[in-house]
């Protein structure tokens, strides 16, 4: 008889969730899965509400990423209108998607994964942690911090607040960017590139060690999907879809994020709530694609910028067409936060940022709209549906790590087959059972951001014998 | 003395965004800062306050209880939520802080999906309101 082990819920990611672990009848894997058990509902919350209440309203789904869902929104009211938004207010928009992004990144990268990297996958867990860096890396612990407070003050400077902003929605902005704005922004630039350059050199110093974690936290040929600009370069606030293959070849190229249901599909299985999202050509499971940094980079031909292009460059040439790792997930972290900052500096020189009109202003035109963006974590869309009168019908939100969720099953069956072997007793070491979580942790997923006052996670082990009966349970503090 | 305010909570999750009612009924007494959920970049910002309150939701308790926020028992993984105490710990070890820090904790009943507090939330964010004017006056 075959024993399943459960690890719930899964540490330093959010929302709730809990891996499980099929031994065989000789103790071996056989299958691991990762379980999402919270369901979110916000889709509901719209219904009967005007669709311009949505960017505010869906910017509360996430504390790590409002700003996305505030684009996608935004652009899905665009849509409703049937305008193109000034161009300052694109402008505006993608100067807040690049501070997004750069926020979003240094907590993974920073805190969530960076004790993995300097202490080790195997360092003690009351060690391998923020708080375990303090005594040797306070300095790389206070950039990181910094880098993260440098976006949150750029989205708190231009969108008035830092977490719920409201400024923008259908058919542009509200307020005009300033020389004031762009003056504090400047100010912390050298700093951000500073930080960035030390964490990188670092990180690349550090990455060969990690082989085996390179080689079995997710590595597999996929498809990679994500947003870039009419040339093929990296896009994060408007452009075009693009799908390459686990070698780089382009499998599609110019689609439209508005008709992204033409070309994906959403399939359930029982032990998730959330959805496997697929390229609907080649079916469910085999159309799987992954999107984030990763493939992001993958994706994209260039990026634009001088620094990110190097570094893109050289990252390429870790793959054969495409890097299929997902461990490198943090080194396409590194090298989108050193874009993002490059990106920022290049907005405050330009002068469509600084123009008056910033609204078009239209009352609905359309019944049904998309937007799109891409998320810190993947390509984000939602699709909304509107009565005569502008209330919502329904509405669709296509999530990032929603279109991750089947690699991340993938790279939880190949690190548990790699690294975990049960002793006599049952019991596990601390560093397999992180380098479970760590395969994870790669897709720095977000799945129920909005339920913050649930409570810390403890990490919980069942160890179930052959019988079914609990011969063990392991719980740490984390 | 300056006093900064931190709510957090998720006002679409009905009782748990009780903390910002809290920031309504006070108004302009105090620096405030509105978050769904703590983030370690609070660490830098706190720093230069004599006293940090940090309001949240709390379910299981009887009456609004303020106390110091706590050491940090034992040094813990951050998720993308930060608690009170790592924020503190944070801010002490990297940025110098050397004020007051303080938990407000409110009781509440209900964190279903919706924006309506329920009376059992609102009835505790006026006695949480009324104990930080006295605390900050």
């Amino acid at each position: 008889m075959s024993r399943i082990q459960f690890i719930e819920p899964v540490t330093r990611i959010e929302g709730h969730a809990k891996i499980s672990i099929q031994l065989d009848e000789q103790g071996q894997v056989s299958l691991a899965r990762f379980h999402v058990l919270e369901f979110r509902g916000f889709e509901k919350i719209c219904e009967g509400r005007p669709f311009q209440e949505m960017p505010g309203l869906m910017s509360r789904t996430c504390g790590i990423c409002p700003v996305s869902h505030v684009l996608a929104s935004s652009k899905a009211g665009d849509m409703l209108l049937g305008v193109e938004i000034p161009i300052a207010a694109a402008q505006q928009r993608r100067l807040l998607n690049y501070a997004q992004i750069l926020q979003s990144h240094a907590l993974s990268f920073f805190h969530l994964s960076s004790p993995d990297f300097l202490m080790g996958m195997d360092a003690p867990p009351a060690q391998r942690n923020i708080f375990g860096l303090l005594q040797n890396e306070a300095d790389f612990v206070r950039r990181g911090i910094r880098l993260r407070q440098f976006g949150q003050r750029v989205i708190e400077l231009v969108g008035g607040k830092k977490v719920h902003p409201g400024w923008s929605g259908p058919g542009g902005v509200h307020h005009r960017f300033t020389s004031e704005q762009r003056d504090e922004i400047l100010g912390w630039i050298p700093e951000a590139t500073e930080s960035l350059s030390i964490a990188l050199d670092r990180w690349k110093g550090l990455i060969d060690s990690f082989r085996p974690e390179m080689d079995f936290m997710g590595n597999f040929p996929s498809l990679f999907l994500a947003t870039v600009n009419e040339h093929g370069g990296l896009e994060y606030y408007d452009g075009l879809i693009r799908i390459v293959d686990g070698r780089g070849n382009a499998i599609a190229e110019k689609l439209d994020p508005k008709r992204y249901f033409t070309y994906l599909g959403e399939a359930s299985e029982d032990y998730s709530y959330v959805k496997f999202p697929y390229y609907q050509p080649f079916g469910y499971p085999q159309g799987h694609y992954r999107v984030g940094p990763l493939a992001r980079l993958n994706v994209a031909t260039y990026a634009g910028t001088p620094r990110a292009d190097r570094e893109l460059k050289e990252f390429k040439q870790r793959g054969e067409g495409a890097v299929c790792e997902s461990f490198h997930f943090h080194l396409a972290r590194l090298i989108e936060m050193i874009h993002s900052v490059e990106r920022i500096e290049e907005l405050m020189a330009n002068p469509d940022l600084y123009g008056e009109n910033i609204h078009a202003h239209a009352s609905l035109n359309r019944r049904e709209g998309v937007g799109s963006c891409e998320a810190p974590r993947g390509t984000l869309f939602h699709h909304y549906w509107v009565d005569p009168e502008g209330l919502m019908e329904r509405a669709n939100l296509l999530i990032a790590t929603s279109q991750n969720n089947q690699a991340m099953n993938l790279s939880v069956d190949q690190a548990a087959r790699r690294f975990l072997k049960a002793s006599a007793s049952g019991e596990f070491e601390e560093g397999m059972l992180n380098r479970l979580e760590a395969a994870i942790r790669c897709y720095d997923p977000c799945l129920s951001c909005s339920t913050h006052a649930l409570g810390q996670m403890p990490l919980v082990v069942d160890v179930i014998g052959a019988d079914g009966s609990l011969i063990r349970r392991i719980a740490r503090d984390s | 003395m300056r006093t900064l305010l931190i709510a957090c909570g998720n006002s679409l999750r009905g009782d748990d965004g009780v903390a910002h009612r809290v920031l309504e009924l006070l108004g302009a007494r105090a620096e405030a800062r509105s978050v769904m959920q703590l983030t370690p970049e609070l660490a830098a910002e706190i720093a230069g306050f004599d006293t940090v309150v940090f309001l949240d939701a709390a379910a299981g308790i009887q009456t609004v209880i303020i106390e110091d926020v706590p050491q940090p028992t034992a040094p813990a993984p951050l998720s993308h939520v930060s608690r009170s105490s790592e924020v503190v710990a944070l801010s002490i070890a990297l940025f110098g802080f050397h004020g007051r820090a303080l938990e407000c904790r409110i009781p509440v009943a209900d964190f279903a999906a919706g924006q309506q507090l329920s009376p059992v939330a609102e009835r505790f964010a006026n006695q949480a309101a009324q104990l930080l004017r006295e605390r900050t006056s």
